[in-house]
């Protein structure tokens, strides 16, 4: 099974350079802030890997896991961090970050998969900056490709998926034929969230995301990373959504202390509002 | 080299993840609760391919010496190797990592990894070598290297006691060794003694014997109760009349050079404290900081204080001076290069002098809540102690030191 895993780098949050908007609001400081892939798309990587493997140690691989990422040059740290996790390929579209939507980067993406021909699309539901939550759907549209979003379980049957998708109140269960696009929640680095047709149903995965292994991360430096122009991908380059300015969230207030239940009741009433 | 490279700075994010996820809850049990660390540092060598590239680098040297190749030569290279460096910073970022956390963890490895096996590596038999050292590389076996006695320390050839007596073709060791790391829960220990001829004990060879954990005749303490690094268990051990046959007689040969080859390893163990100061220093510094910016005092956080200040520019100023002393370190690897005994006791002194002062102001800096159990300073500041007394004492590194200078 051949998969694409679109990988995105978002700021990291733990980071102590925070955020910066400059008084004009016209547009998010990045100078300085350090990176760390979107963790959905690392779920997505990680859901891969399974799909391409039997969970035997050691382990054998069967299929190929290719990750793209849009991006100036080093973004390229996001791509070899994900070569030294297991992916076998790594693609960097170049590209400059305010010079990208959502709309853009599934048309793009539309061109990639149709060169590199993969059976899925594996990608996170969302990036945690943005929180689009769009560019798989817009993808699947674009390909016309069956689509499957949220997937919290993933089975492999001959030609196709079985993807589990948590709602309300229980499961939905999704029969997806390759090729196809699969956009992953969290719950899909569970223990038992993903099997190939080769994992023995009693496999159990560590819970989360994978460790790379030290020589491994040395040895991505080998492995291939190719870089293509968005222009050879997307002829049309205008973007769908623009901003209008940027602003933070306002600074939170200190709490208060109540004098009593009487006191804490009043005040919920009247001034929260929540009873 | 003056800075960890991308892929240095990727192993260590993995190792912080780990160290996260495996290490930090377990503090306490560690700390307090004679938690052995071994389960955790199995973890982490299968969970990083360690043990798999040890197992690989043993079956290759094995395999070299075997077909009569000379053992593979440390040569000075020409051109820098980035590989070579890389393998270095392998070995130490690990290191850096986990004595942020839990420095006893990490001379919980090295004694079994580090030196036990290294022993064997570097005096053993093949068939010695085959035996025990593969299960020592990946601690699926837990070793201990027993030289020190009650009343012998930095004078550890000079007035040791433990004693082997020839017995037909076997040996009857006999003595007690103390602060010997990984000691109560040792399966494989390297026993130094000498062989008694009945000649007076400065005239005697010195011998190094391989024996199991269980074997009759030895007894292994509880883990001593000390200061700090409790997460590495250290204990006493007592040899009555314990017989071995002479295969367990480390390079099966009494003429094998027992004293060569330790200068590379005290060097060895002694940059390795580079690192582990690195990681306190660097963990110190981040509590600190955070600690200045969130503790408010008349008004105003304590970092806009100068004397609180001072303390952090101090420590910030220790920080990158063992950087660069560690950097250092992965450079020469580079160019196939390695500190000398002196450099290396250099090294060593300034690191643990300067860790034990950076713990010390840290304590200070987090005032009461410095000298609780609960803010991690306190567990680092007694770790960081010992680095001035393990691996050669702040005096015999400067006694060393001075040796190099004068014989100039």
């Amino acid at each position: 099974m051949k998969i694409l895993v679109p990988l995105k780098r978002v700021a990291d949050p733990d980071n102590a350079n925070k955020v910066k908007i400059p008084a004009s609001g016209a547009t998010i400081e990045t100078t300085g802030l350090e990176w760390k892939p979107n963790p959905f798309d690392e779920y997505a990587l990680e859901a891969a890997l399974r799909l391409t493997e039997d969970g035997k140690a050691p382990k054998v691989r069967a299929g190929e896991v290719v990750v793209v990422t849009f991006g100036p040059k080093e973004t390229e740290t996001t791509l070899r961090a994900a070569l030294a996790t297991g992916a076998d390929r790594a693609i960097r579209v170049d590209a400059a970050d305010d010079k990208l939507d959502g709309h853009l980067v599934a048309r793009a993406l539309k061109a990639l998969v149709e060169r590199e021909k993969p059976d899925l699309v594996l990608m996170g539901k969302q990036a945690v900056d943005g929180d689009s939550n769009q560019v798989g759907q817009i993808l699947a549209e674009q390909l016309d490709y069956p689509m499957a979003t949220f997937a919290a379980t993933m089975k492999e049957e001959a030609g196709g998926l079985l993807v589990g998708r948590e709602v309300d109140g229980g499961v939905i269960t999704l029969r997806v034929k390759f090729p196809a696009v699969v956009t992953v929640d969290l719950r899909i680095v569970a223990p038992t969230s993903v099997y190939s047709m080769k994992t023995a149903p009693a496999f159990k995965y560590n819970d989360g995301v994978r460790f790379a292994a030290l020589p491994a991360i040395m040895a991505a430096k080998k492995k291939p990373l190719a870089e293509v122009k968005l222009a050879d991908l997307a002829a049309d380059q205008g973007l769908r959504v623009t901003y209008h300015g940027f602003q933070a969230p306002p600074a939170r207030k200190a709490g208060i202390k109540v004098k009593d239940v009487t006191d804490l009741v009043n005040r919920l009433k009247n001034e929260a509002k929540a009873l | 080299m003056f800075e960890w490279s991308e892929q240095h700075r990727q192993i260590r994010a993995m190792l912080r993840r780990f160290v996260e996820t495996e290490v930090v809850p377990h503090r306490e049990a560690l700390e307090f609760g004679d938690l052995p660390p071994y389960g955790i540092l199995r973890k982490l060598l299968q969970t990083f391919g360690v043990d798999e590239m040890a197992k690989a680098q043993f079956a290759a040297d094995i395999e070299r010496e075997k077909s009569g190749a000379p053992p593979k030569e440390k040569k000075v290279r020409t051109e820098f190797s980035q590989g070579a460096a890389d393998a270095a910073a392998m070995r130490i970022l690990p290191v850096v990592e986990i004595s942020r956390v839990s420095p006893g963890m990490i001379t919980a490895m090295g004694v079994s990894v580090g030196l036990t096996a290294g022993a064997i590596m570097k005096k053993g038999t093949i068939r010695q070598k085959e035996e025990f050292v593969p299960a020592l590389l990946t601690l699926e076996k837990v070793g201990a290297w027993a030289i020190t006695e009650p009343g012998s320390g930095s004078d550890a050839f000079g007035s040791m006691r433990a004693s082997a007596r020839r017995d037909g073709d076997d040996y009857i060791l006999n003595g007690n060794k103390t602060f010997i790391t990984n000691g109560p829960h040792a399966d494989t220990i390297v026993f130094i003694c000498k062989l008694d001829e009945g000649n007076a004990p400065e005239h005697r060879k010195v011998l190094t014997f391989i024996l199991d954990g269980d074997t009759p005749g030895l007894e292994k303490s509880k883990p001593l109760r000390k200061m700090g690094l409790h997460a590495s268990p250290t204990g006493e051990l007592f040899l009555t009349d314990v017989r071995v046959p002479k295969y367990r007689l480390l390079g099966e040969t009494e003429t094998a050079p027992s004293r060569e080859g330790a200068k590379e390893t005290f060097a060895n163990e002694r940059t390795a404290v580079a690192a582990m100061a690195l990681g306190i220093v660097e963990r110190c510094l981040e509590l600190c900081v955070d600690y200045a910016k969130t503790r408010v005092q008349f008004g105003k956080p304590i970092g806009d204080f100068q004397l609180i200040q001072l303390k952090l520019a101090k420590m910030e100023v220790a920080r990158m001076n063992i950087q660069n002393l560690v950097l250092r370190q992965v450079e020469l690897a580079g160019w196939g290069k390695s500190m000398d005994l002196a450099e290396a006791s250099a090294c060593k002194l300034y690191c643990a002098q300067s860790a034990m002062e950076v713990c010390l102001e840290a304590v200070q800096l987090f005032g009461g809540n410095g000298y609780m159990s609960e803010y991690q300073v306190e567990q680092l500041c007694r770790d960081a102690k010992v680095m001035q007394i393990y691996g050669g004492t702040d005096e015999i590194q400067i006694s060393q030191i001075a040796r190099a200078l004068l014989a100039r």
